[in-house]
């Protein structure tokens, strides 16, 4: 009797949620973020229907690594269709519903790559991107090799105002409609900007803000006039104020304090949180980025060395993505680039390890730099999907989400690890033993 | 004396072999017949006269005065269909394209648009209208044995009709046979390819629907629910849906909406688009459509456009799929379109590996119909019986494979009454081999077009 209680007590201690789940804590001493964007959008879970779920599937017994920093050991999950409907233990399933058993794996989100190239992505300019997507583009199996379920794919932008055609795509492997998330969810632009730039670009924000006061007056007087259109050029510019689309800024230059510091402007400017594309500095000035809500995409082991003519000058440092993180930054971690990198590319035609293929190592420089297991694992599922203003759909475990996900054999930032099953929109989609590329590798 | 042997000279080039040949039958005895249409014949003999296959069997008896062709033990079978050619040098083009004066466009050779080509609507224009007669490829390839040619027009979206040629043909007029005998459709993936297909396909499908309205005499009000009643069994639900708004929204606002109209029974006629004319006797089955795509990733992005909105269809898949995918991984949405799949010969590989993959015994599994492309040029066709060698090695029925480049492509051409196997009454098109025709050791001793023996190529 005794030992029955015990056991089933060590049981619980067992599987209850993990939760010295390092949140993310503001540090002591520093002025809290005001940040406006800050925070992640919840997912819909209002818009899940149980009565008209066709397949269910629960995977079993696995460490759940939900992609928000905390883990669930040996947790359940209940994915109806394409939607993940419950989280936890000892949940139901539902009648002619499927189990999954996971024990001794590791579950975690599908990876989503800030930036990628290839993988299915319309080559060229095809008019919308969901009518030029291929599917069936064999690099998109290598890609969930890696653990990549979806991807940003910038198509063009960075000029100097907001502008630019992307997408967010899914690696759903042959499956048209699946493959993608939203377009245009992403614009580009760069600093730094001349003074004729900088001009045109408040003279914008002022249309912009005159058309919603209009807008907001002539809802208020309720006649059947139609609504003020946004000023010609301006429509771009209006997706960012208001938060449709996020405002990617890169720097034609060295990324250094003045071009960060300029590219916080715009975000103040706007009233926004941008993203800052590499910034390699950024994490001299951490605070300063912190309070305009923005973000950055860091590459953890680009190195470059301080400029010696310059007093601020403090070139590259392994820690960036722990101090960022730390001070209210939400950081999504890409591959690097330089001489011998592929970029964000995935293929056997690069050096491996300077490309896509390997995400989880990339991410594992950010531990080396110091940063929690856990927090790095953000870096690559739901601060990379916040980046690319798609984490209501995907990024993390959570019930309402896509059922983006991988069954991995250790712990998702582990060299060693590789990914067993990846599954998109709750199909398999991926299996290690049956695709050519790790399934020589037992362990 | 010279005067007349010269006569004599001319008569002879003058007189068509063919007077000759239909007057003395051939039979051609001792050979193995692939009839494709049943079991093989061992030992039999086929006999020709005028143009047809008069008789074909183990026990056949040779008709007085024909010529005997002794076949030494080797094998017959049907001449070959070519469903899908092209003309890499076009020659003249008479068809204006969009945007080029016709007159006033240069005078030569224009250039045939590639793949990146505008997506157009020219279903109406007839690739034949810019046929090119004096070239050798069509005696190239009559001489190995392709007896009929589908020709296609080439472009995006409906770039024109396409054409059935005899290859023996040396005129424009006489390659012709049929002018209009297939649609081509040639999907892409991107917007613009996408919005003209589904755009023209709905203006066709509300042509369609005023050509089934009745006339203008009776009250319009009365279609909508007899539509859908009205259309033949054959037709798809789909087109039927948005015909049954039309009648009502087109006709009849058109008399309230202009009071000056000369008279209530004649109704202002909208100007007929010929190519969306020619779209809604496709939506109506009077067509068939040549549906060109170059991978499974064309194929979704069509279905993508077009929802499902169904006509006779035959797949051309122009390419082995590459990195777009092969159609053996679409098998669903390939059957679902209940249409034929004309495929490459070539056995691709699957991504990353060295797998050979055979995407035409996987299609055949899975009972749909194949045929296979002969190649636009003699160096093409010269490895046909190679590469076909080589599927069925890898597992493709040799019956099928056979098929596949004779009655399988006539039907896809609506041909199969008059060609594609060796049946009493069909076209004398055949070939005489040395031995199995997929052998690599056999080789193709004669063969006979319309019943006449094609005069042997030297270089073959």
């Amino acid at each position: 009797m005794h030992a029955r209680i015990l056991l089933s007590l060590l049981v619980l201690g067992g599987i209850a949620l993990d939760l010295p789940a390092q949140r993310r804590r503001p540090p002591t001493g520093r002025p809290a973020p005001a940040a406006p964007d800050n925070q992640p959008a919840p997912p819909p879970a209002a818009s899940l229907d149980r009565s008209k779920v066709k397949a269910w599937t629960l995977y079993k017994g696995a460490d759940l690594h939900l992609g928000t920093g905390e883990v669930l050991r040996r947790g359940e999950l209940l994915v109806g269709d394409d939607k993940i409907f419950a989280i936890g233990t000892g949940l139901d399933l539902p009648e002619g519903g499927k189990v999954i058993e996971c024990a001794g794996r590791v579950i975690s989100p599908g990876f989503v790559a800030v930036r990628a190239l290839g993988l299915g992505q319309p080559s060229g300019n095809p008019g919308k991107a969901a009518d030029g997507v291929n599917p069936f583009d064999p690099t998109i199996k290598m890609a969930l090799a890696a653990g990549i379920t979806s991807y940003g794919a910038i198509f063009e932008g960075g000029t100097a105002s907001p502008d630019g055609r992307s997408a967010v795509l899914k690696l759903a492997f042959g499956d048209l409609k699946g493959m993608v998330l939203q377009e245009d969810s992403v614009l580009q632009m760069r600093v730094p900007l001349n003074p004729q730039q900088w001009q045109t670009l408040r003279d914008q924000v002022k249309k912009v803000q005159d058309h919603k006061k209009a807008v907001a007056e002539h809802a208020a007087k309720k006649d059947n006039t139609p609504a003020p259109k946004p000023p010609a050029g301006t429509e771009k510019l209006l997706r960012v104020i208001d938060r449709e689309a996020r405002l990617w800024i890169g720097a034609a230059g060295a990324y250094d304090n003045d071009a960060i510091r300029e590219a916080l402007e715009v975000a103040r400017l706007l009233d926004v949180g941008v993203v800052l594309v590499e910034p390699l500095t950024a994490w001299s000035i951490p605070d300063e980025v912190a309070a305009t809500g923005s973000m950055a995409i860091v590459n953890p082991r680009q190195v470059a060395d301080p400029d010696p003519g310059r007093k601020d000058s403090t070139g590259s440092n392994l820690a960036q993505c722990r101090i960022l993180s730390e001070t209210g930054v939400a950081v999504a971690v890409t591959t690097p680039r330089g001489g011998f990198a592929g970029g964000p590319s995935i293929g056997t035609g690069g050096i491996m390890g300077q490309d896509l293929n390997t995400p989880h190592i990339d991410a594992a420089f950010a531990v080396r730099g110091g940063m929690d297991n856990r927090e790095a694992l953000r870096t690559l599922t739901l601060d990379a999907a916040r980046i690319l203003g798609a984490e209501s759909r995907i990024g993390s475990l959570e019930v309402g989400k896509d059922a983006d996900l991988l069954i991995l054999d250790g712990d998702p930032l582990h060299y060693r690890t590789f990914v067993q099953i990846a599954v998109v929109n709750g199909k398999v989609v991926y299996e290690k033993d049956k695709e050519p590329f790790y399934s020589h590798i037992g362990r | 004396m010279n005067r007349t042997s010269l006569l004599a000279a001319t008569a002879l080039a003058a007189l068509p072999l063919a007077a000759a040949a239909q007057e003395r039958p051939v039979a051609i005895q001792n050979v193995r017949i692939l009839t494709l249409e049943g079991a093989p014949i061992e030992r039999g003999t086929v006999v020709l006269r005028g143009g047809k296959i008069e008789a074909v069997g183990r026990e056949v008896t040779v008709p007085a005065g024909a010529r005997i062709e002794d076949g030494k033990g080797g094998t017959v079978m049907p001449g070959l269909v070519s469903a899908w050619f092209r003309i890499e040098q076009a020659g003249p083009r008479t068809q204006e394209l969009p945007g080029r004066g016709g007159r006033r466009g240069p005078r030569g050779p224009m250039p045939t648009p590639g793949p990146s080509a505008t997506p157009v609507n020219l279903a109406a224009s007839k690739a034949a209208a810019s046929l090119y007669a004096n070239q050798e490829v069509f005696a190239d390839l009559l001489g190995l044995g392709v007896t009929t040619l589908g020709y296609a027009p080439s472009g995006q979206g409906f770039p024109g009709r396409g054409a059935v040629l005899n290859p023996a043909g040396r005129t424009a007029a006489a390659l012709t046979v049929d002018d209009a005998a297939f649609v081509l459709v040639a999907p892409a993936a991107n917007t613009r390819a996408k919005e003209l297909l589904k755009g023209e396909l709905d203006k066709a499908a509300k042509v369609l629907a005023a050509r089934k309205a009745p006339p203008p005499a009776s009250q319009p009000a009365t279609a909508p629910g007899s539509q859908p009643a009205g259309a033949p069994a054959s037709q798809p639900a789909a087109p039927a849906a948005p015909p049954a708004q039309a009648p009502q929204g087109r006709p009849g606002p058109a008399p309230a909406g202009t009071p000056g109209a000369p008279q209530g029974g004649s109704q202002p006629q909208p100007q007929k688009d010929p190519n969306v004319e020619v779209l809604a006797d496709l939506l109506d089955g009077k067509a068939r459509a040549f549906l060109e795509v170059g991978s499974a990733n064309d194929l979704i992005h069509y279905l993508d456009a077009v929802g499902s909105v169904r006509f006779p269809t035959v797949v051309i898949a122009a390419r082995g799929g590459g990195s777009e995918g092969r159609l053996d991984e679409v098998l669903d949405q390939v059957k679902e379109l209940k249409a034929p799949v004309l495929l490459p010969t070539a056995l691709p590989t699957a991504p990353f590996t060295r797998d050979l993959v055979n995407q035409a015994r996987r299609l055949h599994d899975a009972g749909i119909e194949v045929g296979f492309h002969l190649g636009n040029s003699k160096e093409g066709v010269r490895q046909l019986f190679f590469r076909l060698m080589e599927l069925v090695r890898c597992g493709l029925p040799a019956e099928a494979a056979l098929r596949g480049v004779t009655l399988a492509p006539a039907k896809m051409l609506g041909l199969d009454r008059s060609l594609g196997s060796l049946k009493v009454g069909k076209d004398a098109d055949l070939l005489l081999f040395s031995g199995d025709p997929l052998d690599p050791a056999s080789r193709l001793v004669k063969v006979w077009h319309k019943g006449q023996e094609v005069k042997k190529d030297p270089t073959r």
